[in-house]
């Protein structure tokens, strides 16, 4: 989408432009785009994506109209000239948004989960460093790349992203690096001829990229040849798809040779090419940002000059990208077996302590919050008659326990900045739109338990502590609230554990917790068990510690039980 | 002795029938109403307890009994006409918390505080409200267990006690509070008849200290040997107020009348 409506149809190639101020380019969100965002999530490359605040159009308007009149055009293009930096490097600040599961485009190559490696690393620092600005890196799941884009979180998306007219249609697309699609198998397969070879066979593909678009075309043409369509599983990151070859659940997948190079190593020759299909529009990746034609020109001047000077050619060897390096593929289908010392290290690793840390940090501040929220609430919805709050609350309770957790996290992350442009500043991080994501969530949740333990408490309780004289809050404070918290305390430590697993969701708005880190560790070095084991072996000393807590806080409540009661008085 | 009540019931009350307060009489009732919704629980009610004095009030399930006596520390609010106690107007601006030092009460379950020991349920009023140190509270508590007769029971927790033993940690746990008027809302009635004699005998011991008791109960012993009054009620309203050698040999009314002798067949 062009920043004006005039300059979309102009003959000039330059066109008078004035580079509008970030602040004056901030989109106005509409349900219609909220909406939008989350349909993208799944089909990439549908629809419009950010609506335009009329009032812009007409500043514009008048910008131009006023530029041409005072000073002519000249004199405005001789303004633009000036700047080369694109609006949304402004700031001083380059914020990128990438997947970093794809090796050797991005992905993590040491144990920090939040340093991001690779050839598109390279070139958006050699991009910040030719605007004078600090880079700044977002790693996140790849189906909430173009969203986050959208949502003004990031000003230019590098990931390995192939070029396709489809997307172009929402976003503007610079080519940086050749590629090509290629068909994988495990390492003893025959290579096939087309295809149409593929025809009733399993592959698999990330979930999110356009490949899935890219094999149904092929499907069709097989139908309407009578043949058996090419059977798809999508996968959310590049490493589990690759994982589905190499333990045979699928037959092939499909990615890019640049990816295979890099893959090659890894595996040390577990799979091979069996295909690369002349496909015409899959042959660029590109560097994604906002519609915006100056930018554009910008974005892609930058990039002409650094494939001039070499720089690029040199990020090339260093990641080994290139047609030499394809190696002969060597028969070493050596049985994988479980490597311990991959386990131990990534048990012991600072990465793993970090993101459990996370995990609990998340798990016991959320829910700290929704505990603290949820009293009034439940005291207000056990009090007598019916009030506008309570039919409030109970719709906020109705409407939190029935969404998907996933869904609020995404609503929060990826739509709420369309509505509130402030939530798409930097404060706004991932562990904090979990927290408040998560907050509300358990809170509807433990709104229920509250509610249900103070009304077991017996009324006579009350009525006791009201003869003898208590505050309303010396009632609460040492007559209902302890003897509630008993029956309570069970289905909250319940529900916490619950919660403390519902964490790894977060992993889709690229907060490190503990999941995310095995899947980032998973992408370098296809240990996956080993990983996986790791991960297992964190959350269920997580766990474990939790349900030792609750039986000791248990004991604690044994005036409600004459045997435990008399055995701790003697 | 007593202020005429008006028995009249239906009959209009003007305000010479109800009379003046009394600011001598520890409880003072004049044309007190209690309204449910519709239901009429308490209907323009008289009546005056002195200083001392000891009440049981009589009648059958549902006449209003409890709900009388809790509209005195204004658990139940009452809806129209007035209550005095101790030349206290009690209504929306009353101090309860000073209303409530001052009237003790004991309930049928004894709703004991289940999570705390027996010391520990006896203390905890004293320092929130009269704010006593803890060893003053302590003390007094212990004074009045061993009043109640079950010092042994400090430490343990209610469920550990039988039904008696928690209905006198639930009358030390008043006394606590050092109220002038005691307020027993069929404190025997969950009680078997070995337990009743213990709480009873522990009521004639605190009528004989002077304290001012209203009790609702069907516990022929306390109502015949130690009230002084007994206030009878039916539907709302009070329909007798007699000392017990009257109500219990010469009942006005055929209602009064008829309760007796379904009492006595049990």
């Amino acid at each position: 989408m062009p920043s004006s409506p005039w300059l979309s149809g102009s003959s000039h190639p330059e066109p008078p432009f004035i580079a509008p101020t970030p602040a004056s380019r901030v989109s106005v969100g509409t349900l219609a785009a909220a909406g939008n965002s989350f349909l993208r999530q799944h089909f990439s490359g549908v629809g419009r994506f950010r609506l335009r605040k009329p009032l812009h159009h007409i500043r514009t308007a008048c910008l131009l109209a006023f530029g041409l009149l005072m000073a002519g055009p000249s004199v405005v293009h001789a303004q633009t000239a000036q700047t080369d930096v694109p609006s949304f490097a402004q700031n001083g600040t380059l914020t990128v948004c990438t997947n970093p599961t794809l090796p050797p485009m991005t992905f993590v190559k040491g144990s920090d989960a939040s340093k991001p490696e690779g050839m598109d690393i390279d070139v958006a620092r050699a991009l910040a460093e030719r605007w004078h600005a600090t880079l700044s890196i977002i790693p996140m799941d790849f189906t909430g790349l173009f969203p986050s884009l959208g949502a003004q979180r990031c000003g230019m998306v590098i990931s390995g992203i192939i070029q396709l007219p489809d997307r172009e249609k929402n976003f503007d697309a610079v080519a940086y690096q050749d590629t090509a699609l290629t068909v994988v198998a495990r390492a003893n397969t025959a290579p096939i001829n087309s295809m149409a070879d593929l025809s009733g066979k399993t592959i698999a593909v990330q979930s999110g990229t356009s490949y899935a678009s890219r094999i149904n075309r092929e499907n069709e043409a097989l139908t309407a040849a009578g043949k058996l369509p090419i059977i798809i599983q999508q996968y959310p990151t590049e490493d589990q798809v690759v994982q589905q070859v190499l333990i045979g659940r699928v037959f092939a997948f499909v990615s890019q040779d640049v990816e295979l190079y890099f893959r090659q190593k890894q595996l040390h020759g577990k799979v091979r090419i069996i295909l690369k299909p002349d496909y015409s529009d899959y042959r660029h990746f590109a560097i994604y940002l906002r519609k915006n034609a100056q930018d554009r020109t910008l974005v892609q001047n930058a990039i002409s000059t650094l494939e001039q000077d070499g720089t690029l050619t040199a990020y090339r060897q260093k990641w080994s990208i290139s047609s030499q390096t394809e190696q002969a593929l060597t028969q070493d289908n050596s049985a994988p077996a479980f490597n311990w010392g991959a386990f131990f290290s990534a048990l012991t690793s600072m990465a793993f302590l970090r993101g459990a840390f996370i995990t609990l940090a998340v798990a016991l501040l959320s829910h700290a919050i929704a505990i603290v929220i949820s009293i009034p609430m439940a005291i207000t919805l056990n009090g007598r008659g019916n009030s506008l709050l309570k039919a409030v609350l109970k719709t906020y309770v109705s409407v939190f326990r029935g969404a998907p957790t996933l869904l609020q996290l995404l609503f929060i992350w990826n739509a709420l900045p369309q509505f509130f442009p402030i939530f798409r500043e930097q404060w706004f991080t991932p562990f904090l739109a979990t927290l408040v994501a998560l907050s509300i969530n358990e809170s509807a949740y433990q709104v229920e338990i509250n509610r249900s333990a103070l009304s077991a408490v017996d009324g006579g309780q009350e009525l006791a502590a009201d003869a003898l004289g208590m505050s309303r809050r010396q009632v609460y404070r040492y007559v209902i609230f302890p003897q509630a918290l008993r029956i309570a305390l069970p289905p909250t430590i319940n529900d916490f554990i619950s919660l403390l697993k519902t964490t790894s969701l977060a992993s889709v708005i690229s907060l490190q917790e503990l999941l995310a880190i095995t899947q980032v560790q998973v992408a370098r070095t296809f240990e996956f068990t080993e990983y996986y084991a790791a991960a297992l072996v964190y959350y269920l000393a997580m766990v474990f510690f939790f349900l030792f807590l609750q039986k000791r806080v248990e004991r604690r409540f044994s005036w409600a039980d004459r045997k435990k009661a008399s055995a701790n008085a003697s | 002795m007593h202020p005429e009540p008006d028995l009249s019931g239906a009959a209009p009350v003007t305000p010479d029938a109800v009379g003046t307060l009394s600011d001598d009489a520890m409880i003072s009732v004049r044309n007190m109403s209690k309204l449910y919704g519709d239901f009429v629980a308490l209907d323009r009610l008289n009546f005056d307890v002195q200083r001392g004095e000891k009440i049981v009030v009589l009648g059958p399930s549902g006449s209003g009994k409890s709900t009388l006596i809790r509209t005195f520390n204004r658990i139940e609010p009452h809806d129209s006409g007035s209550i005095l106690i101790d030349g206290t107007l009690i209504d929306d601006k009353t101090n309860l918390t000073q209303l409530r030092c001052m009237v003790g009460m004991v309930f049928q379950n004894y709703n004991l505080f289940p999570h705390l020991s027996v010391v520990d349920n006896c203390t905890l009023a004293p320092q929130l409200v009269r704010s006593l140190s803890r060893k003053e509270a302590k003390d007094m508590a212990l004074h009045f267990l061993q009043q109640v007769g079950i010092p042994e029971q400090a430490n343990k927790y209610p469920i550990q006690l039988s039904g008696g033993q928690q209905q006198r940690v639930a009358i030390a746990r008043a006394l606590c509070m050092q109220p002038e008027v005691m307020l027993f809302d069929e404190p025997t009635a969950a009680l078997d008849p070995e337990a009743i004699t213990g709480v009873v005998s522990i009521m004639n011991t605190l009528a004989e200290q002077g304290i001012t008791t209203l009790c609702v109960t069907h516990e022929m012993a306390f109502s015949r040997h130690i009230a002084d009054k007994i206030i009878f009620m039916d539907r709302g309203r009070i329909l007798e107020i007699t000392p017990p050698e009257e109500f219990f040999t010469t009942p006005q009314t055929e209602r009064a009348q008829n309760f007796l002798n379904q009492m006595i067949r049990y």
